[in-house]
């Protein structure tokens, strides 16, 4: 049996992988991969302590359901803002997306 | 094949218990070190697939928590819909990453620093809680169950779903519409 606390520990490096991943990417399509990892993470912890919880009603799994729709729908939405924001300004790349700074 | 790899190990005094621990450790670790790939590699295209073999790892530990269905929705969802998603706007979006290599150094230092401290504090609390051991009796949650309280129970959450990803539809194609001249 494999103690709760190893899938914490997974969900926990996941989880720092993709802030990393965040703070270093300079694609915008890099930064959506690496939220989607922080996603990821935050359902490993939802469905672990589902599992091991005292009272197993399936609330955590049904929460992890609706974190993978909302997930998909937002990468749905920031993907198309990527190519409307390539279409406007030949490029991707986040530190060269300047049109609101001054 | 598999069950015949499986008695081959239990004749050699190798358990059962043993064979699930290995495995799941050697997910675990394939996992994390293509989520590290994920954040590290150059080339966007080959982080698209990173990302697909990630995920799919991570559906295996689901499999471990006993959540078959979440584990196929995951396979189903992220690696049919949403890597063909990014692999799409790579191919729409090419952009080579050709900016000046300076401060970039001080920034992925910063970045290292700032996840290592977050990744140590969450260890410390996660090895320092005293979780309780799962009951024995502990009955996994089968399928019909789950799909009784999504109809039965959070059958409202379920309907602004619906909503949103109608709405999430709606404003993907409006913004990504080419502007007529």
């Amino acid at each position: 049996m494999i103690p709760q606390s190893h899938f914490l520990l997974l969900g926990a490096a996941l989880f720092s992988i993709g802030i990393f991943g965040v703070l270093t990417r300079r694609n915008a399509i890099g930064i959506l991969m690496s939220i989607e990892l922080i996603l990821n993470a935050a359902n490993i912890n939802l469905i672990t302590f589902s599992k091991f919880s005292d009272n197993p009603d399936g609330l955590g799994q049904i929460f992890a359901l609706f974190v993978i729709a909302i997930a998909a729908a937002s990468t749905v939405v920031g993907l198309c803002l990527v190519i409307s924001i390539y279409r406007n300004s030949k490029t991707i790349l986040i530190n060269k997306i300047n049109l609101m700074k001054w | 094949m598999m069950s015949g790899l499986i008695q081959l190990l239990n004749n050699h005094g190798i358990s059962h218990e043993v064979i699930i621990k290995a495995t799941f450790y050697f997910i675990a670790g394939v996992t994390l070190l293509f989520a590290l790939f994920v954040v590290l590699a150059r080339n966007i295209f080959h982080v698209a697939v990173y990302l697909a073999i990630t995920i799919l790892g991570i559906a295996c530990v689901y499999l471990y928590l006993d959540a078959e269905f979440l584990a196929i929705v995951q396979v189903l969802i992220y690696v049919g819909a949403i890597v063909t998603l990014f692999i799409f706007t790579i191919m729409l979006t090419a952009d080579i990453d050709t900016g000046s290599i300076r401060g970039i150094i001080l920034r992925v230092l910063v970045s290292a620093l700032v996840s290592l401290a977050l990744f140590f504090i969450l260890v410390r609390v996660i090895v320092m809680t005293n979780w309780k051991v799962a009951l024995p009796g502990n009955l996994p949650i089968d399928l019909p169950q789950l799909g009784k309280s999504l109809m039965l129970d959070y059958a409202l959450p379920f309907e602004v779903i619906s909503l949103i990803s109608l709405a999430a539809i709606i404003g993907a194609i409006v913004i990504g519409k080419a502007e007529k001249k």
